[in-house]
């Protein structure tokens, strides 16, 4: 079913939420771009065993995260920065000036989220994906996405504005 | 439901999207139209959620992105159909020079047969041999060589008749017996030499590119001088030490 799939416009479909979310991931404009090939290379070769067309964009976002996590687990020299040290460095915007927040502010505060949080916080801003969508793009229950994006969107809240919003326990939608 | 558990659902609330098809946010949303404080929170919320949504929206992929991933694709498709009709010609094209080569084997290899016959002979002749049976008697020559089922018919040219015999041996070649019959000329002999003549016999048929007549043919083979003719079903090989005059005189 997914051989019918013109690779043609699926790029033009899914290229630029595809490098968001990458860009997101990376902050890199040429890692973004390396990863978003890699994931469209990817469904070139093996994109006709896919069989339920539906699926073409979970599958290109859920590809792409995991060279994303690939790439990182080889970068030996990526420095971990406690955000309990990283905190002060962080710009604290009070909340009348999100609206003057640009993308680089708001990214640099996203990287800073816990790794587990960095992904789903990223494409629920995407805001193309569904919790079901971000579930199956980072294979975790859809419970456990709705809690990480809770504590996610609460901390990265804190980060921006430096006014802290305490996360529930359990979020159960 | 009470006021902050509202909260706490509708953070996760994106306006405009599927998500108030959810049974819980759709009752938290009701609740924040009955709440005028949570109306409030909501519509704070949603539009600081709006202006992050705006911001991650307003990373832009780079120009030319989308051009290059489709231009890489076509280039790769190419490549890949290239790659395949390289290796279906390949195969032909192997095909076809293995033949060859067990072609020119083939034919070329029947042609060395002769060679590598004089060679073997003549190294036999000069690395050694044990004389099986050491008589200066043609008759006990002949008998020999029939009792171990080698050539002994064969016809000896007038001149070489009236050279000394030392003796014969059986040799083989391909599974054929060759008989060895070896002279004395008179000549001086090597330190432990029996011979300095040997006449090779071995029916024709088992060497491949025999010459067709009874006329030698004369060749250096290492330090021996050769005549190759072909009698009757017999192909003889003449060698000693010297030149084309040296042999032509036993022939």
């Amino acid at each position: 079913m997914a051989d019918s799939l013109d690779f043609d416009s699926l790029v033009v479909r899914y290229y630029e939420p595809l490098y968001q979310f990458a860009f997101s991931l990376t902050r890199d404009e040429a890692d973004a771009c390396d990863l978003v090939q890699q994931a469209f290379c990817i469904w070139a070769n093996k994109g006709h065993q896919l069989r339920d067309a539906s699926k073409v964009k979970t599958w290109l976002f859920t590809t792409l995260h995991r060279e994303f996590l690939v790439v990182r687990r080889k970068q030996t020299n990526f420095p971990h920065i406690d955000l309990e040290y990283a905190a002060e460095e962080l710009p604290v915007v009070p909340p009348p000036s999100v609206n003057r927040l640009d993308t680089a502010q708001m990214l640099v505060a996203l990287a800073r989220l816990d790794e587990i949080y960095h992904a789903p916080v990223a494409l629920f801003y995407l805001q193309d994906c569904s919790y079901n969508e971000i579930a199956a793009i980072l294979d975790v229950p859809l419970g456990t996405v709705k809690s990480r994006l809770a504590r996610g969107l609460a901390r990265l809240h804190q980060l921006l504005t430096g006014t802290k919003r305490e996360p529930p326990n359990q979020i159960n939608l | 439901m009470n006021h902050d558990e509202a909260k706490n659902i509708l953070l996760l609330y994106r306006h405009g999207t599927a998500d108030a098809d959810d049974p819980q946010i759709a009752g938290a949303l009701a609740l924040a139209q009955r709440d005028p404080e949570l109306a409030r929170w909501l519509e704070e919320h949603c539009a600081r959620q709006f202006v992050l949504r705006e911001k991650f929206r307003q990373i832009a992929a780079p120009a030319g992105l989308r051009e290059q991933i489709i231009s890489e694709h076509a280039a790769q498709k190419k490549m890949v159909f290239w790659r395949q009709k390289i290796t279906l010609a390949t195969v032909p094209a192997l095909m076809l020079l293995t033949t060859l080569i067990l072609f020119w084997f083939l034919r070329h290899g029947h042609d060395d047969t002769l060679a590598i016959y004089q060679n073997r002979m003549a190294g036999v002749a000069l690395r050694g041999y044990a004389m099986d049976l050491t008589t200066d008697n043609p008759e006990q020559i002949h008998a020999y060589l029939a009792q171990n089922h080698a050539p002994a018919d064969f016809v000896l040219p007038a001149a070489l008749k009236q050279i000394a015999l030392a003796g014969c041996a059986v040799e083989s070649w391909q599974g054929a017996r060759v008989s060895m019959i070896c002279f004395r000329t008179g000549r001086p002999l090597a330190p432990g030499g029996q011979g300095d003549l040997w006449l090779f016999v071995v029916d024709r048929a088992s060497v491949r590119g025999s010459p067709a007549g009874s006329s030698p043919q004369f060749s250096k083979v290492n330090r021996l001088i050769t005549a190759t003719w072909t009698q009757g079903d017999k192909l003889y090989l003449l060698g000693t030490e010297g030149d084309e005059q040296t042999i032509k005189q036993y022939l």
